[in-house]
């Protein structure tokens, strides 16, 4: 060995020496905190409004909200003269989803055992199923508000009635309906029914007693999710249900309140007292959808046996 | 092998039959839809998709066409709501999808695992909240927002881009854009988290062993992994943007014509379907009825093909997050 | 093997499914049926009692007799006769006074359509109720178009509209009534900076329509300046004109609108009038959606221009910021206030050629004060109702309203700065209510 290269070998750096490797280093640091500080941001800029919205409509709607907000009809109500309530909206929008519910609840969660029961997944019929009720999923609010305003409507001659709306909206909530049953059961370990069998019960005992029994924390957290959602639409009941400044009492022919028209409209006429019945109304809907959705996401969960 | 009992048989076959109520439901609307919407079609052929003007002219006299009524000088084109549902659901996008997959890095991330589950909560909650109460707050808040703060801004830094100068409005492109955003970011984010939270573990602990930073093992291993799911939730986003109606139509500024700026009125073709039915059986030839069914029908066509392509992407296994958000 | 044998519980819920599949077809029938015959099969009994002038019976449902007197300066006698009697005796006196049934059966009336006429129904229906209780009247705000749409859709029973129908609409469905309720106006409303809101700005329907078509683009424009006194014109800020249009299918729109084709021949060949027209193309012109809608835009936006029916005048005009309004130009040359007088006398000097039909404008109307923008707001209703007792209670309904002693009474009225019909519109609407029959 010459005295030159012992000089070369001399100079050989470890890599968390090396002024680039350290250059580098610092630099991919700053960069993952910039990226972390702006994933913090994405995250308040889209929280803010949320709670805003919450907050605002929390302050506003409580502090109009009285006794006689939620005992009176909205008669005489909006203009300036005369305040009213919003007592026929609310029980209209409780009327609308219950019979939504009891149509499109039978209908959904049967089919949902239909296709989790007795079909394989890739059964020609129940794709054929699945594939309409994810298009019915996406079929536009307003789309579905025209076609039960010509059908049911006009062309039955129901004229603006709870019966159009209930109809309408349960064609909405269905594919929820569907999709969360077939899941739900689906997820039940077969070990639970080949207990079921190897004891002799038939399949249709099976499902009812056991694997339903099972799956229902699913199923109701769907259902009130289809709720929720039915709960806070607009376009459909635009067109089907218009609005009644009195309490329901008729199925056919009479037409019903709810309250999202009341936020709808209310909050485009020039007078505060229509404002403040808009505010009540938005308090009332987002408790509603707060509720809802608390008790089907966290406290259904804690319930679920699998 | 044992015949199967008869209650068996009845139970399948009633299930079965309660099933084909989805196939009943479609075929209504299909009906509906096409019966009241062909007079149209054949009337305005390919000018329905090309020309801006829409005009009832309900004042005219009734002429006829392959022997279907309509009123004569009237004209329907729907090119000016297409362009506001095409441009308010792409600044949706475009704003809506970077804060969505950061919000879902966050969770998945970076933020500690005590906070996840509140912040998830209230991002899914955002979902739920009416689309009404939205366009009130909108109303309320952010038009007055924009037309005191925002828009003056923008106009007076960005104001030689031509798409950024002129007179400021409070509703109208930006306005649309921004609630639309709002809306698509608890979707997106939803399903991204849930697709970034399934990438293997050893993937990641992989990169980490190699040193990498956390936003490298993002950027490098979840990404990419995530990426079909991911994009099957933007499509699937858009397909909600595209049919929002409520909120949109509350700020939208119902214009007749394309917009000049960020700031003009736009008209989406929701909004102005919900503005305009009930009042459209007032034309004798009913000829403005059947235009408004043919932009449901354009509506819904374009909503199903970008609802069929994002399931394609967004698979049976991720579809559970789909199921208590989406609301497409 | 042993056989799989049917368990009893199994065959309960099987049984339930099948119930619950029974009575879905068992409602979708009910509906199917309700749907086609609509007969409701209450009875009603009214007695009508009628003060001093005549007394009535009544019998069974489709009988009910009406005792109306209305008094006139020409001395007519009417007797129309249908299934339900009415006698319609004039006598010369200068007062009308209707005499209304006294109960009427269980009903919900809707009412839907102009939102210039929507304050002053939303004060009537409370009202009414509160005297026949078992009347409940839902109206609404949603633009002349939807109400006309939807009382010949059969979808509501009273379409409030600002504008009649038109000939071909009329030809198209000639079972609907066009009633005048109420003489009504409309105002011009500006939101200029700097100028007081006490200060009134003189348009005529040429300038006007050249703000609308964007000939005219700020408000210190010589052509406005020209309308103007001196130290208001010194007074016009630079700032652009930001026009506003209703977005909806609106009665307001067609008074605007027939009121600058009257005025400019150009508008008229080009773009005419009409519930929803073909708005020039304007930089910047903004919509509203109903009346209120126009009044928080032109709130909103400093240099506006919008048409606002009067109505809102007094929310307009004391919102933040106070919106100004205009005197217009009439036919006569000069620039009128959008007071009570001045509609009365283009009232007064258009009411007297009033066709039977009762479709006639009284826009652009002779006369040295009267307003220019000024209409009868019509309620339209079908000839045939088929909902049993929803005739009378129409009749009865309407009857009420036109009434001076109630429903054109200046308690309410004077809330929206509306003018009362004159007698012999009245009498001409007793006519036509007349027409309206059912079980």
């Amino acid at each position: 060995m010459t005295e030159s290269n012992l000089a070369t070998v001399t100079e050989v750096v470890m890599p968390w020496q090396d002024s680039r490797v350290k250059s580098n280093y610092r630099r991919r640091q700053i960069l993952d905190k910039v990226m972390k500080v702006l994933a913090l941001i994405a995250v308040v800029v889209v929280l803010f409004p949320l709670l805003d919205m919450l907050y605002l409509f929390a302050y506003k709607g409580l502090s109009v909200l009285s006794i006689s907000i939620l005992t009176e009809t909205t008669s005489g109500g909006g203009t300036g003269s005369s305040t009213g309530g919003i007592e026929n909206a609310i029980v209209g929008s409780c009327l609308l989803i219950g019979l939504s519910s009891l149509i499109a609840v039978p209908l959904g969660v049967f089919s949902g055992v239909y296709l989790a029961e007795f079909t394989s997944l890739h059964n020609k019929f129940a794709e054929a199923i699945r594939f309409i009720s994810d298009v019915l999923a996406g079929v536009p609010s307003i789309v579905l508000g025209y076609v039960g305003f010509l059908a049911f409507v006009l062309y039955l001659h129901w004229g603006y009635s709870a019966m159009a709306s209930a109809v309408t909206l349960s064609i909405l909530m269905l594919p929820y309906i569907i999709r969360t049953t077939e899941l739900s059961i689906r997820r039940v370990p077969d070990s639970i029914r080949e207990g079921a069998i190897a004891l002799g019960s038939t399949k249709s005992s099976m499902i009812n007693r056991l694997t339903l029994r099972f799956a229902l924390p699913g199923i109701i957290t769907g259902v009130m999710l289809a709720v929720s959602i039915s709960f806070s639409e607009t376009a459909p009941l635009l067109y089907t249900a218009d609005f009644n400044n009195y309490l329901p009492t008729a199925l056919f022919h009479q037409p019903v309140g709810f309250l999202t028209y009341i936020v709808y409209v209310y909050s485009n006429l020039p007078y505060q007292s229509a404002h403040n019945l808009a505010y009540a109304a938005s308090f009332v809907l987002l408790s509603f959808v707060f509720v809802v959705n608390l008790f089907a996401r966290v406290v259904l969960k804690r319930f679920s046996k699998i | 092998m044992p015949k199967t009992p008869l209650t068996d048989q009845v139970y399948k076959y009633l299930t079965a039959l309660l099933c084909c109520s989805a196939i009943l439901f479609i075929f209504i609307i299909a009906l509906v839809l096409i019966k009241y919407s062909y007079p149209s079609f054949a009337v305005w052929g390919l000018n329905f998709f090309t020309t801006t003007v829409w005009n009832p002219a309900l004042n005219g006299n009734i002429i006829y066409k392959y022997g279907i009524a309509y009123m004569s000088g009237s004209s329907y084109g729907m090119l000016v709501f297409f362009f506001g549902t095409l441009a308010s659901s792409g600044i949706a996008i475009l704003l809506g999808v970077p804060t969505s997959l950061a919000i879902a890095i966050f969770l998945t991330q970076v933020a500690p695992r005590r906070i996840v589950a509140p912040i998830s909560f209230l991002v899914e909650l955002l979902a739920g909240i009416p689309s009404v109460v939205l366009g009130f707050w909108g109303l309320l808040v952010l038009g007055p927002f924009l037309l005191h703060s925002l828009e003056p801004a923008m106009s007076t830094y960005l104001g030689w881009i031509p798409l950024f100068s002129g007179h400021v409005y409070s509703y109208g492109f930006i306005a649309s854009g921004l609630i639309l955003a709002l809306m698509i970011v608890p979707i997106v984010a939803s399903i991204s988290r849930d697709v970034m939270a399934q990438t293997p573990t050893e993937l990641k602990e992989g990169a980490k062993a190699l040193g990498s930073t956390n936003w490298e093992i993002t950027r490098k291993v979840v990404l990419p992994y995530a990426r079909t799911g991911i994009f099957g939730a933007v499509i699937l986003g858009l397909g909600r943007a595209l049919g929002e109606t409520m909120a949109v139509a509350m700020v939208s500024g119902f214009a007749h014509y394309l917009p000049t700026s960020l700031y003009s009125a736009i008209n989406t073709m929701a909004a102005e379907m919900a503005l305009s039915l009930d009042g459209s059986f007032t034309d004798p030839s009913g000829m403005y009825v059947s235009a408004l069914v043919e932009l449901a029908v354009v509506l819904l066509v374009i909503t199903m093909i970008v609802n069929v392509v994002a399931r394609a992407f967004v698979k049976q296994g991720f579809v559970r997050s789909a199921e208590g958000v989406i609301r497409v | 093997m042993k056989k799989i044998s049917s368990n009893p519980r199994s065959a309960v819920s099987t049984i339930a499914v099948v119930a619950i599949v029974v009575v879905i077809i068992v409602v979708a029938a009910v509906g199917a049926y309700a749907a086609v015959g609509m007969n409701k099969t209450s009875t009603v009994t009214s007695v009508v009692t009628s003060g001093t002038t005549a007394t009535v019976s009544t019998t069974a449902v489709s009988s009910v007799t009406n005792t109306v007197t209305s008094s006139v300066t020409s001395s007519v006698t009417n007797t129309v006769t249908s299934s339900i009697t009415n006698t319609v005796t004039s006598t010369a006196s200068s007062t009308v006074s209707i005499s209304l049934t006294s109960t009427l059966p269980s009903e919900t009336v809707l009412e839907t359509g102009s939102s210039l006429l929507y304050p002053l129904f939303n004060l009537w229906a409370p009202a009414f109720n509160a005297q026949y209780s078992t009347v409940k009247i839902t109206p609404a705000s949603s633009g002349s178009g939807t109400g006309q749409s939807s009382a010949e859709t059969g979808t509501v029973q009273i379409g409030g509209s600002d504008p009649y129908l038109t000939n071909a609409i009329q030809l198209t469905y000639p079972y609907i009534l066009n009633i005048p309720v109420a003489v009504s106006a409309q105002q011009v409303d500006y939101n200029v900076p700097g100028l007081a809101a006490s200060i009134h700005l003189n348009f005529t329907g040429q300038v006007l329509a050249a703000i609308y078509n964007g000939s005219i683009t700020t408000w210190n424009n010589a052509q406005i300046k020209a309308l103007q006194s001196a130290s208001v014109a010194a007074s016009l800020p630079s700032t652009t004109i930001i026009p506003v249009v209703r977005s909806d299918s609106s009665g307001d729109t067609s008074l605007f609108t027939y009121f600058l084709s009257q005025t400019n021949p150009g508008w008229s060949a080009t773009i005419g009038y009409g519930n929803t027209v073909n708005w020039p193309k304007v930089n910047g012109e903004q919509s509203g959606t109903g009346n209120g809608g126009m009044v928080t835009t032109c709130e909103q936006y400093s240099g506006c221009i919008s048409y606002i029916g009067v109505s809102y005048l007094v929310s307009a005009t004391t919102g933040t910021p106070a919106l100004g309004y205009a005197y217009l130009a009439n036919k006569a040359g000069n620039f009128v206030n959008i007071s009570k007088v001045n509609i009365q006398s283009a009232v007064n000097a258009v009411a007297p050629s009033t066709p039977a039909d009762e479709r006639i404008s009284l826009e652009y109307a002779a006369g040295a004060t009267s307003y220019p923008i000024v209409n009868f707001e019509y309620a339209m209703v079908s000839r045939n109702q088929n909902v049993t007792g929803m005739a009378l209670t129409l009749r009865t309904l309407l009857e009420w309203a036109i009434s001076p002693q109630y429903g054109n009474s200046a308690t309410y009225l004077n809330q929206v700065n509306f003018v009362p019909l004159p007698a012999s519109v009245v009498q001409l609407d007793l006519a036509q209510i007349n027409e309206i029959t059912g079980p």
